[in-house]
């Protein structure tokens, strides 16, 4: 019932515009009607350069989420036991922390080319410091008992982090890897429509500058529906995984 | 301020009549009857489930009553009126944290259209009245948990209301604290000759202050027995505990709610 | 004591930072650094003195924080205004906001070619690009600030007798604002990041076409002096907000 009040409003608009499209004789450059739009989008799917774009755009974004997220996740996990350490790198994370990741694009550009790596390494830079942040604050909320036990034990540094730390904080790193996840598709695909010729954000860039509306929109839909399907997918992962976090920000 | 008088026997100020409420399927209160005589101090015990808090945000006029009727002043009262105030058990969400002390009792000023010129006057007044004098400028997070339910206190106060309905409003609170502000309330409640409705899951709270005792039962919620207090005015934390009027009451209570638990 | 050692603390990481600094110098002095992309601090501090001096990189921040600025508060009149309606009326909830909810994930940056397409390579087309992007997060934040107030202020107006706009205005702004300041700030992070989006396909001056240009001419100590403005900018707009923040939300410390 909550979800067709929810689609009632959304369908009455694509019903306008196709209304209001057939009304005028829509012949445009720059706008198509939703029935132009299915079209574009059934012949696009049947097709295979979107497969190959969409293929690009994840593998970039995915490999990217990979090395950002590990990176991240192993800063935060040392900051977080290791508190001076934290301490003393603050001033350098905070100073490098708000830049924004699109920002090193041109130097990337420079070092790797256009292609995979440079796409990787921008997904990287623009996912570590949020991994890194959530896995600190995971870290560091561990239940202080947690702590006395490990020091009654004598447990040694690594047991520390393998006994107490990695169970303590897994629900908590998925969460993060969840965030990071969304992080990663956005910044791929702007990263694609910035600068790099490959995957959805270069399809996007392509459609628009050759007048080819109908197909820049079905590829927008195409590209809001992945964004959805992959936070939908992380949010039953998570559920399913660690049902005590279902609670958590989303 | 001119007071309309009650109904013509002039003592039922705020009456309920019969009231039924169901939620859905639920029946929480079955045929409620009660009458809040003028400058009465009523107080209202019963197990868990018995409806005490339902029966008391039925007097506010926040719950409807599924049937029956329930009248202030001979009229029907459907809705909140700002002649009721309430004193709710949760202070912190009751209070706006991002008011001091000051401007949380200034809401209620606001809301009745008191000129902006005569609130500081007022506020002062009623800060001092609970003890607050030296907190004017704190926020809520700022306050314990006794002086955050001073401090609604304060503020309903500001309403200038005919009957004041507390729920469990020291429940949360220590010992030592519960005993000041019970103290604190009789005497509020003493110099503005305020209609009080009060309810506790704490016997001896409830004999300590009331005139009278209603004692619910529980499943469905009904009015099981009233116990009057003949306990002397003004009541004194160790002289009235120790009278024996209060101890045979003490274990009448006692032995009523005792017959619910299993 | 607890301040001092905040200081000790603050004075040692900053110390941290200017060693790094100074192992990056080492490392491009010792030609271990490939110069072409990693020119060094002493390098890109020559770049940003002689842009700063010539007047370009002047002009090209001036502009970059112009757009910021516009599109960001474009964005928070329309995000906040919205928010505030669709959270204060079940109605609206129910039947628009799954809509918004839905449109979340998509990323802000893929309306950029159409907006391209609507309005060209124009300085129109990068604020309307920010102005679009940094809504979302303002609007849902607003709406879930509005929408979630707890049930007990609600009696408590009612009890008090207050009119709706003095509900609106006296209870649930107030209770919201904390949600509206994240949204406000998630907003103007992602405000800045589309700036250098928007510039960058347009190339229509400000600090990302300058630093998109200096890259087509392997110019890398210009890429570094311009991310390093763009880098102050997050900077300071962050720490300006914290500072608000702080300010605006001071009854929420213990």
């Amino acid at each position: 019932m909550s979800l067709l009040r929810g689609l009632a409003i959304p369908a009455a608009l694509i019903l306008l515009w196709q209304g209001l499209a057939m009304w005028h004789d829509l012949q445009s450059d720059t706008l198509a009607a939703p029935r132009e739009i299915i079209l574009a989008l059934g012949a696009a799917l049947t097709g295979s350069t979107i497969w190959k774009d969409t293929a690009d755009t994840f593998a970039a974004g995915g490999l990217g989420l990979a090395l950002g997220f590990g990176l991240g996740a192993a800063t935060g996990v040392l900051f977080g036991i290791l508190p001076p350490l934290s301490r003393l790198m603050r001033v350098t994370v905070e100073l490098l922390r708000p830049l924004p990741s699109i920002s090193i694009v041109p130097i990337a550009l420079l070092i790797f080319g256009f292609g995979y790596s440079l796409e990787i390494a921008i997904v990287a830079f623009a996912t570590y410091f949020p991994v890194l942040v959530l896995t600190e604050n995971a870290v560091r909320q561990i239940e202080p008992r947690l702590w006395e036990v490990a020091r009654a034990l004598d447990l040694s540094f690594a047991a520390r982090v393998i006994k107490i730390v990695v169970p303590a904080v897994v629900p908590r790193l998925f969460v993060a890897l969840r965030l990071a996840a969304g992080i990663a598709l956005i910044v791929a695909i702007t990263v694609e429509i910035a600068a790099n010729p490959m995957g959805l954000g270069a399809r996007l860039m392509q459609a628009s500058a050759s007048l080819r509306p109908a197909d820049m929109f079905a590829t927008l839909f195409w590209v809001a529906y992945l964004g959805w399907l992959l936070n939908w997918v992380m949010l039953r992962l998570q559920g399913l995984l660690f049902p005590a976090t279902r609670g958590a920000p989303r | 301020m001119t007071k309309v008088m009650g109904p013509a026997d002039g003592s039922g100020l705020l009456q309920i009549q019969s009231a039924c409420v169901s939620f859905g399927a639920v029946e929480v209160l079955a045929g409620v009857d009660l009458e809040l005589r003028k400058g009465e101090f009523v107080c209202v015990i019963g197990p868990s489930g018995s409806g005490k808090t339902t029966l008391l945000r039925l007097l506010a006029g926040l719950l409807p009553p599924t049937s029956g009727s329930v009248t202030f002043r001979g009229k029907a009262h459907t809705k909140p009126s700002r002649d009721v105030a309430i004193v709710f058990q949760d202070y912190a969400n009751a209070l706006l944290p991002w008011r001091t002390a000051e401007a949380n009792v200034s809401l209620a000023l606001e809301a009745a259209g008191v000129p902006r010129a005569q609130r500081p006057a007022r506020i002062r007044e009623l800060l001092n009245k609970v003890g607050l004098g030296n907190s004017t400028q704190k926020y809520p997070t700022e306050m314990s948990g006794g002086m955050q339910q001073r401090l609604q206190i304060a503020r309903c106060l500001a309403q200038e209301p005919d009957v004041l309905l507390m729920d469990e409003p020291f429940g949360a609170l220590d010992a030592m604290t519960r005993q000041k502000l019970q103290d604190e309330v009789l005497a509020i409640v003493a110099e503005s000759s305020v209609t009080a409705f009060f309810v506790t899951h704490d016997l001896e709270e409830a004999i300590y202050l009331g005139d009278r005792i209603i004692a619910l039962e529980p499943n469905p919620g009904r009015v099981c027995r009233v116990f009057d207090v003949n306990l002397p005015r003004p009541r004194n934390q160790l002289s009235t505990r120790e009278m024996p009027e209060f101890l045979r009451l003490r274990r009448e209570l006692f032995d009523f709610i005792q017959q619910f638990e299993q | 004591m607890k301040a001092s050692r905040q200081m000790f603390w603050f004075l040692a990481s900053v110390g941290v930072f200017v060693v790094l600094l100074a192992g990056w110098q080492a490392l491009a002095d010792a030609r271990l650094l490939p110069r072409a992309f990693f020119p060094g601090p002493d390098l890109t501090w020559r770049a940003l003195q002689r842009g700063l001096a010539s007047g370009d990189m002047l002009q090209d921040t001036f502009t970059t924080l112009r757009r910021l600025a516009l599109g960001w508060a474009l964005a928070s009149v329309i995000g906040v205004g919205l928010g505030a309606i669709v959270g204060t009326s079940a109605w609206a909830r129910a039947w628009v906001a799954p809509m918004f909810e839905a449109l979340r994930p998509l990323p802000a940056s893929a309306i950029a070619p159409v907006v391209m397409l609507l309005l060209g390579l124009t300085d129109a087309m990068i604020l309307t690009l920010i102005a679009f992007g940094a809504l979302w997060p303002m609007l849902l934040t607003t709406v879930h600030g509005f929408s979630s107030i707890h049930p007990r202020r609600l009696e408590v107006a009612q009890s008090l007798g207050l009119s709706r706009v003095e509900l609106i205005w006296k209870i649930a702004l107030p209770g919201a604002l904390p949600d509206i300041m994240s949204g406000l700030r998630l907003g103007l992070t992602v405000a800045l990041i589309l700036v250098v989006v928007g510039e960058m396909i347009t190339v229509q001056g400000g600090l990302g076409s300058s630093i998109l240009l200096a890259a087509r001419a392997f110019n890398a100590p210009g890429i570094f002096a311009g991310i390093a403005v763009l880098g102050v900018i997050g900077l300071v707009t962050n720490a300006f907000f914290a500072w608000v923040e702080k300010y605006a939300l001071r009854w929420q410390r213990r």
